[in-house]
């Protein structure tokens, strides 16, 4: 690592003026440099990955509306959609954090980042984590939670690396040489301390394979655990870093302070302490308390306050200068993309109101929602910003504004007609569920027909996508080509500032002296101490996310002792436990929920609304978020096992405009009865009571029995032979177990246990 | 089977929805106190750091500081 940071004193040309203050000539001044080099390498990651985790949002766009698409077994919707979210969360999204964050925190802190090695360590683990994510997903190694999907030894390496760019990035706080920290700082801050907060304590899980692991948690707990990590996840990884790039270089590129720095304060503190409780709006109608339920409510919609006092802070900086909107590419992406914070941040609220909720869960409007928020703010706020940068890392002229002008419009038309098809196709759906005919009957009681209705709309969004990514693709072109008339060697500038003294508060730039050892107190250590020391500071806002935290976790370990054991519900045979491990790897929780809401269009469809105590085994849990296809919740029972064969082998078999992926290799592929038994002891170490299952070799022995019982009942029904060693026979297994148990319920006396007859 | 808001509902939680409501009126109010109260001097220079940083060999802010070391 070089040492940056020589002191040296400085002549007559530190005679300066600002704001109409003159100023001596200062002595004690430090050089340094900025490290742009590190900002060169996020920035083209971020596109790189960006390209990469669109296209996959483009594939399993196409598979929804040509199911033949979905190539078994690593190319399917179900092992394809994890890897498009974490590509275009982590990988883009993620590294335009990275670049924006390195360029100004080295900036507004006057100082090279604490360390370039730690720089380096923090960029290339980042991308190693990102390849590895790219190769395992596709494998079907997931954890089924959603944004969390990688398993454990990845997780450990997310939690390494994360490490290592707090301490590079608080480091360079503790050595910086401006007094204050501006706010951009502080959602940093923010985003950083809370993302480990939540990566840690969702992630917790008990590895029994190497790249397989069981959540400590299980079914409403787990549940409650990765929405209260789901929502911040949104909420600190694309929605707090980017509001902190926004303070920073929408300022930059209007050539004007923000609107208002007061009301960035009051945006910082109402929104880092808000966002936190709003978790539970994720699980509105399922096993969640009312109270809970109501309280995630309220402060979602709360939220739609301090979060469009942002947006009117961004927009308004741009006060006296919307002429150079005209003109300025830069600009427009920031207007749009502020305007799109401004609208996901108007429909979440209005999104977590239970009557709104229960149209919109599980259907396309989320998607929609979402794609408002990653299309139009993260991702038109990461292009500004990079063509903001572009001159500057490459020291040369923008290669093509014209180009970029382009890209504005392609972008914004694609984002138009993806938002508006797939508003429609959930608006639709949602509808298309809940209707009844006039005799009291559901009016679509197929489930397939809700799904080909949406086929249009379908067809629209991948069209809106690839002109996203036509934009993508002249964002690149540009790029390429300013890169390539960057100067031979690229000029490093030397900046000089005085280092800060210690703890000693003195007086800012423009402010009088205070006078008096009460008002300095009142002036200067109340008001601005919390800025300064950043240390005070992060513990301020560590506890915000804490406390709302344990308010909106609390009640989950207050439920787990109080979950209503329902008497017949028993852990999976081992040979279910199996079928589960596929369901999982498939990723079949992506497209079929297990989950039924006490709604009388639901009950009609599905059967018995889902209750808690059924849950009780299920680490993790497979609530599912997303009806592509039908609830299975209550599947058990409902077709012979032969049927299930035939429809995973070939669903068009069956249904024939189904549009689920088919798993021929199911049908091929061997069950590991050996990982059986490891899988089992897991569970029980997890406190499932497996009983005799956990004795060496006892689980193997007992999923072979139920394979071979399974695979004769196939051939008695006129099904294929020999398939006692499939991984069919498992996954059958497992579907023909749902909802099996509550309906094994007898009367209420015997049925619920807890404490009350 | 009871339902699991009974038992929540049971345990006397239900005063956490006023707690943390409370909570978050007492932050917002101490936040908005303190951001209206504060030195508008500072605030501007505050809002202005992001632009200052652009020329080099321009220490801004750092002459101020050297009121204390008795320029």
């Amino acid at each position: 690592m070089t040492s940056p940071d020589v002191p040296s004193t400085v002549g007559p040309r530190n005679e300066f003026s600002l704001a109409g203050v003159s100023r001596a000539p200062v002595s004690g001044l430090e050089s340094f440099t900025y490290d742009d080099g590190i900002v060169r390498s996020f920035m083209l990651a971020t596109f790189v990955w960006g390209l990469v985790g669109m296209l996959v949002g483009l594939l399993i766009a196409l598979q929804l509306a040509v199911p033949t698409l979905s190539v078994a077994p690593y190319l399917t919707f179900g092992r394809l959609r994890p890897l498009h979210t974490n590509a275009v969360i982590f990988a883009f999204a993620g590294n335009a954090f990275f670049t924006g964050c390195y360029y100004s925190t080295q900036r507004l802190c006057k100082a090279r980042m604490f360390s370039d090695w730690l720089s380096k360590f923090h960029f290339w683990g980042w991308q190693a984590i990102i390849v590895s994510a790219a190769i395992t997903l596709p494998l079907g190694f997931t954890q089924a939670k959603e944004y969390a999907e990688l398993e454990w030894p990845i997780d450990i390496a997310i939690a390494v690396v994360w490490v290592v760019f707090a301490i590079n990035f608080f480091g360079t706080l503790a050595k910086r040489r401006e007094r204050h920290l501006y706010v951009a700082l502080w959602f940093y801050i923010a985003s950083i301390v809370t993302v480990a907060i939540l990566h840690i304590f969702n992630n917790l899980s008990l590895p029994v394979g190497p790249f397989k692991s069981y959540s400590i948690y299980a079914g409403v707990q787990d549940a409650f655990m990765q929405w209260w990590y789901g929502h911040n996840a949104v909420a600190f990884f694309l929605t707090t870093p980017f509001l902190g790039l926004m303070y920073y270089f929408m300022p930059k590129a209007a050539e004007r302070p923000v609107y208002s720095y007061k009301l960035s304060i009051l945006h910082f503190w109402s929104l880092v302490f808000m966002y936190i409780w709003a978790g539970p709006h994720h699980l509105h109608y399922t096993a969640l308390p009312e109270w809970a339920s109501t309280l995630g409510m309220i402060f979602s919609v709360m939220l739609w306050m301090p979060s469009w006092g942002g947006m009117i802070n961004g927009l308004l900086t741009l006060r006296g200068a919307w002429h150079k909107v005209v003109e300025e590419p830069v600009l427009k992406f920031f207007v749009v993309a502020v305007t799109a914070y401004g609208m996901a941040t108007f429909e979440g609220p209005m999104l977590s109101i239970k009557s709104v909720n229960a149209l919109a869960h599980y259907t396309d409007w989320i998607i929609a929602h979402v794609h408002t928020g990653a299309l139009g703010w993260n991702g038109f706020l990461t292009f500004g910003m990079i063509y903001w940068l572009m001159p500057r890392l490459f020291q040369t002229k923008l290669y093509s504004k014209k180009l970029a002008e382009l890209h504005f419009w392609v972008a914004s038309f694609g984002i138009l007609l993806y938002v508006v098809a797939i508003y429609s196709a959930g608006v639709t759906q949602g509808l298309m569920w809940r209707a009844f005919d006039t005799t009291g009957r559901l009016a679509y009681p197929d489930f397939i027909e809700t799904v080909l209705k949406l086929m249009p709309m379908y067809w629209m969004r991948a069209v809106g996508g690839s002109l996203y990514i036509v934009g993508m693709f002249l964002l690149g072109w540009n790029m390429l080509m300013t890169w390539r008339s960057r100067p031979a060697v690229y000029e490093e500038q030397t900046f000089q500032a005085a280092p800060l003294e210690g703890r000693v508060v003195v007086a800012e730039h423009g402010e009088k002296v205070p006078q008096g050892v009460l008002q300095t107190f009142v002036v200067l250590a109340w008001h601005r101490a919390w800025e300064r020391r950043w240390l005070f500071f992060t513990v301020m806002t560590t506890l915000a996310v804490i406390v709302a935290s344990l308010f909106e976790i609390l009640p989950t370990f207050l439920i787990r002792s109080n979950v209503p054991t329902i008497a017949s519900v028993k852990p999976y045979t081992p040979l279910e436990l199996a079928g589960r491990d596929y369901y999982i790897r498939e990723g079949c929780f992506n497209c079929h929920s297990q989950m039924i809401r006490p709604f009388r269009h639901e009950t009609e469809r599905y059967g018995e609304y889902s209750k808690p105590g059924e849950f009780v085994y299920d680490h993790p849990f497979l609530w599912g978020s997303r009806r592509i296809g039908p609830d299975l919740a209550r599947e058990g029972g409902k077709y012979p096992d032969l049927w299930h064969v035939r429809h995973l082998a070939d669903p068009r078999s069956i249904t024939a405009r189904s549009i689920m992926p088919a798993y021929p290799h199911l049908l091929t592929d061997n069950i590991d009865f050996d990982a059986i038994q490891k899988h089992v002891d897991g569970m029980a170490m997890l406190g499932v009571p497996y009983g005799d299952a956990v004795r060496a070799g006892n689980a193997s022995r007992m999923a072979r029995e139920q394979a071979k019982q399974i695979a004769v009942g196939i051939v008695q029904q006129g099904g294929p032979a020999g398939l006692e060693t499939k991984e069919i026979v498992a996954l059958t297994a497992y579907l023909q177990r749902l909802g099996h148990d509550i309906k094994q319920i007898a009367p209420p006396a015997q049925s619920a246990a807890g404490g009350r007859p | 089977m009871k339902s699991i808001a009974d038992v929540v509902g049971a345990s006397g939680l239900a005063g956490y929805a006023e707690v943390a409501l409370l909570l978050f009126f007492l932050v917002f109010v101490v936040v908005g106190v303190r951001a209206l109260t504060t030195d508008r001097a500072f605030i501007d220079r505050a809002a202005n750091l992001p632009l200052e940083d652009e020329s080099p060999q321009s220490p801004l802010s750092s002459s101020t500081r050297d009121h204390g070391r008795g320029e």
